[in-house]
């Protein structure tokens, strides 16, 4: 890509998970090792193999403030909207737009870019048709004539709004007058940070000049637990990302969002920079849906991609942080892929789905949130979780314990069902 | 920051499966023909729905359309239009991903609403809801027949890994969703990709089947679907005063996209140039659109402009031209702001009028059509059209096809939520090398 010299800057984060609503509170938890994994709620788990997740507290008005939009948007919408907003608020961005003139900000507006990664679809939508396929299963005119005749009488007329996987860029543009251009990305777990690199690609092209990219998903309902257990992905108890007695992932659940713009845009109105994007790599391995290759070759050529990207060599990498989604072939073929550029010469690894589970399309973004606290802070919070490292995978610098990033720059994994792997490489400002 | 010279970005291939034709070539004759692909709806017994037909894809053998069993097993009726699509415009363009190339190759495409099917909802009603009321217990029901087959299609990806398995494609690769744009949003995306050099080759589409039980029944709770059930093959009117909805159809759109120099090199048969896109967000309502066309007309524009090009080279525009009220009246109004004084010799048509709306594949299945256009020097019609609207009086092609050099088109695609999509194809005579 090129850059044509210009610095983009991350300047507002904002993020909601089971571990918190605040990048602060969700910070303490990864400092303090606590996990937010703990028995759902939502449901009865009595009767289930798994019982465990990390569920978002905060109720509906919380995030939401207007109730009117409660009947219109699903759950993960609520996510996405509230760390969307909170991070152009961080950013101070619709507070630098106030002391514009109507002309000025109709540009600003037109000017201003929302991307978008998003889980899409949910199962309990479609529960809404369920009482109606009762009715309509003994209906003497036949099933599909009572469920066609009887829809509008049943179910309410917003059910295709409520689930238009595009809700949140919509809502977030429609609250925040957002004009510019835009893109809702539906890619499973990379989808989040996806969103991110199109954002800073979108100011590299000069398509905007600044751009919010949100990630969010609610996939912690009992069906997705249901399949993801029949497929031997979930584990029972918090993910253990690395460990030899790894035993699968757990569903979290929430949403993060990252502002970008350009540095000198950001050094005029005075706004605090939290970090500068450098680069990423996108590869797919022609895997299939579910299926990896186990030599981590995707793995290796999206880093390779994201460093010569960024402009930037391998010993110039302060930190890792991996997927680590606590799976056996994920963890291998990640682990392979981080060697295969990094030989022995590897940077401290860490992953944070132990403290916050798996948020699909979150996931990522909700990692580089973190990662870009790490760095201010000059600290990697260790992987609470981690018994006894693999060392088949994993010879390298993997701990319990929080240490000391070697550099400036973050390398962040994040990778998917359809083979995909996406990596971003950011610089932190301490 | 010193502007820099853009790649330019051939199309070498071309697939289409619609309710048409089940070739590219196929739905172009049929286009030509104002053919229309509308009738009482086949798949499901829509009789009890207050619209009961659709523009459904006919008589697609799926099994020939796709070789690989096991693809074929994991794939839904979108994904079997998709790979069938691709395919097409892959020999089309008479090339393929290679051991040695295949990451120099991407894909992006426009997905479908990502709601499971209603087979699977049945099985889920049984079990864990036979009173109407979900109890997750249900599905611990040793006797419960969830199948991880159909879990896998319902991934929002999975159009792209099925796609990217198929063709061996091992680069970027990426599915978005802007409703009814986003077919229109993955080719710009593609675009953007060649651009920047992260790959030399995209498949680029879009594919949807929205014609079952619970996605027409997203539409017709919103009342959003034409209601003329003694009349499904004029139903699609875009324009015409006593339009009264669109036409819900299905299949699939894709192009081959390729570096310029390196298409001229290789011989290949160039359709067009993609050669720009914008898009941006109306702000305005969920479902509606803007009455005065503020949204689509920043899209136009941005299209325009990453085109190196003014509104004067347009002379064709494919229309989103749903057939509703206020889609039709909105985009007029931003065509009319746009063209300004000009729009008297820009010639519209939405070829929704024969095809019906592809909702996802809409914004690609049209951009294969605006190259296909450009090539034949003919401009596909706006069938259905006999009363005229005060507010949509834009040049609409109407009775026939019209012959005529396009040296540069636009495809608008304009989606619920208000997501606006514009790519500009041209001429490859128009292109300087």
């Amino acid at each position: 890509m090129k850059k044509a010299g210009e610095k983009i800057v991350i300047t507002g984060s904002g993020i909601v998970c089971g571990a918190g609503a605040s990048v602060a509170e969700v910070w303490e938890r990864l400092e303090k090792g606590e996990t937010a994994v703990a028995p759902f709620t939502r449901f009865d788990g009595t009767k289930w193999p798994v019982k465990v997740a990390a569920e978002v507290q905060q109720d509906n008005r919380f995030l939401v403030s207007d109730r009117k939009l409660h009947k219109t948007i699903s759950r993960t919408d609520m996510f996405g909207i509230y760390a969307a907003e909170k991070a152009l608020d961080d950013s101070g961005i619709p507070q630098h737009r106030e002391e514009l003139g109507a002309a000025e900000t109709e540009v600003f507006n037109d000017r201003t870019g929302l991307i978008v990664g998003t889980g899409g679809g949910n199962y309990h939508s479609n529960y809404d048709f369920l009482p109606l396929m009762t009715e309509a299963k003994a209906a003497p005119e036949g099933e599909m004539v009572h469920f066609g005749r009887e829809l509008g009488n049943q179910v309410t007329p917003m059910w295709l709004l409520k689930n238009l996987p595009n809700n949140v860029l919509c809502h977030v543009g429609i609250r925040g007058d957002y004009k510019g251009t835009n893109a809702c990305i539906t890619n499973q777990c990379v989808s989040g940070v996806l969103a991110v690199a199109e954002g800073a690609a979108a100011i590299w092209n000069d398509e905007a000049d600044r751009i919010a990219a949100a990630g969010h998903d609610a996939p912690f309902e009992p069906e997705m637990v249901y399949y993801y257990h029949r497929l031997g992905l979930m584990s029972g108890e918090a993910p253990r990302p690395f460990d030899a007695a790894r035993d699968g992932t757990v569903f979290g659940e929430g949403a993060a969002a990252v502002v970008l713009e350009r540095e000198s845009n950001a050094r005029a109105r005075g706004a605090k920079v939290l970090g500068e994007f450098l680069g990423f790599g996108c590869c797919g391995e022609a895997s299939g849906i579910l299926d990896l290759e186990p030599d981590g070759d995707g793995v290796k050529r999206a880093i390779e991609a994201a460093l010569a990207d960024a402009g930037i060599t391998a010993d110039q990498v302060g930190f890792i942080c991996a997927h680590g989604n606590g799976n056996e072939a994920s963890d291998a073929s990640e682990s392979r892929g981080i060697r295969g550029v990094f030989g022995e010469n590897i940077p401290p690894v860490t992953a944070f789905k132990w403290a916050y589970g798996h948020l699909i399309a979150a996931s990522g973004i909700a990692d580089l949130v973190m990662v870009l606290e790490a760095l201010k802070r000059g600290l990697i919070p260790g992987i609470a979780t981690l018994g006894e490292v693999d060392l088949r995978i994993s010879p390298f610098p993997i701990s319990r314990q929080a240490t000391a990033p070697r550099g400036d720059v973050a390398l962040l994994i994040c990778r998917g069902f359809g083979g995909m792997n996406v990596v971003l490489v950011v610089r932190g400002v301490s | 920051m010193t502007p820099m010279k853009k790649r330019s970005i051939a199309v070498t291939g071309i697939g289409m499966v619609t309710p048409v034709g089940n070739t590219a070539a196929d739905t172009w004759s049929g286009l030509l023909a104002g053919k229309s692909g509308a009738a009482p709806t086949r798949s499901f017994d829509a009789s009890g729905f207050s619209t009961t037909f659709s523009a459904e894809v006919k008589d697609f053998d799926a099994e020939s359309a796709v070789p690989s069993r096991k693809l074929l097993k994991y794939a839904s009726r979108s994904h079997r239009f998709a790979l069938a699509a691709a395919a097409e415009a892959l020999a089309d363009a008479g090339i393929a991903p290679t051991e040695a190339d295949s990451h120099r190759w991407g894909l992006a495409v426009g997905a479908g609403m990502l709601s499971v099917g209603y087979e699977d909802l049945t099985v889920v009603h049984d079990y864990a809801a036979p009173d109407g009321v979900f109890d997750a217990d249900g599905l611990m029901d040793p006797g419960f027949p969830g199948n991880v087959v159909n879990f896998c299609r319902w991934q929002s990806n999975a159009g792209q890994a099925l796609l990217t398995k198929q063709f061996g494609i091992r680069g970027y690769a990426t599915s978005v969703h802007t409703a009814c744009a986003s077919g229109g949003q993955a080719i710009g995306t593609a675009l953007k990709v060649l651009r920047r050099g992260q790959c030399d080759f995209m498949l680029a589409g879009g594919f949807d089947s929205m014609i079952n039980p619970t996605g027409i029944s997203g539409f017709c709770l919103l009342g959003a679907l034409s209601t003329d059930n003694d009349n499904p093959t004029g139903a699609s009117r875009p324009f015409d005063a006593t339009r009264n909805g669109f036409v819900l159809g299905e299949g699939a759109g894709f192009l081959v996209l390729e570096d310029w120099e390196k298409a001229v090199a290789r011989g290949a048969t160039i359709y067009a140039e993609l050669a720009g896109d914008g898009n941006s967000l109306s702000c305005y309502r969920i479902t509606d659109s803007p009455p005065d066309g503020n949204g689509p007309i920043q899209a136009i524009r941005q299209a325009l402009g990453d085109a190196g090009i003014t509104a004067a080279e347009i002379d064709y525009v494919n229309a989103h031209g749903t057939s509703t009220q206020m889609n039709d009246r909105s985009e007029c109004a931003a065509l009319k702001a746009v063209f300004d004084g000009r729009i008297d010799e820009v010639a519209v048509s939405s070829t929704k009028s024969s095809m019906g709306h592809l909702i996802a594949a809409a914004g690609a299945v049209e951009a294969a059509v605006c190259c296909l256009a450009i090539r034949h020097g003919l401009a596909p019609m706006n069938a259905n059209y006999h009363t005229p609207d005060p507010d949509c009086d834009v040049n609409l092609i109407t009775d026939a096809p019209r012959p005529m050099r396009i040296r540069a088109a636009l495809s608008n695609s304009l989606g619920f939520g208000g997501s606006n999509s514009s790519l500009v194809f041209r001429h490859p005579e128009e292109v300087q090398a």
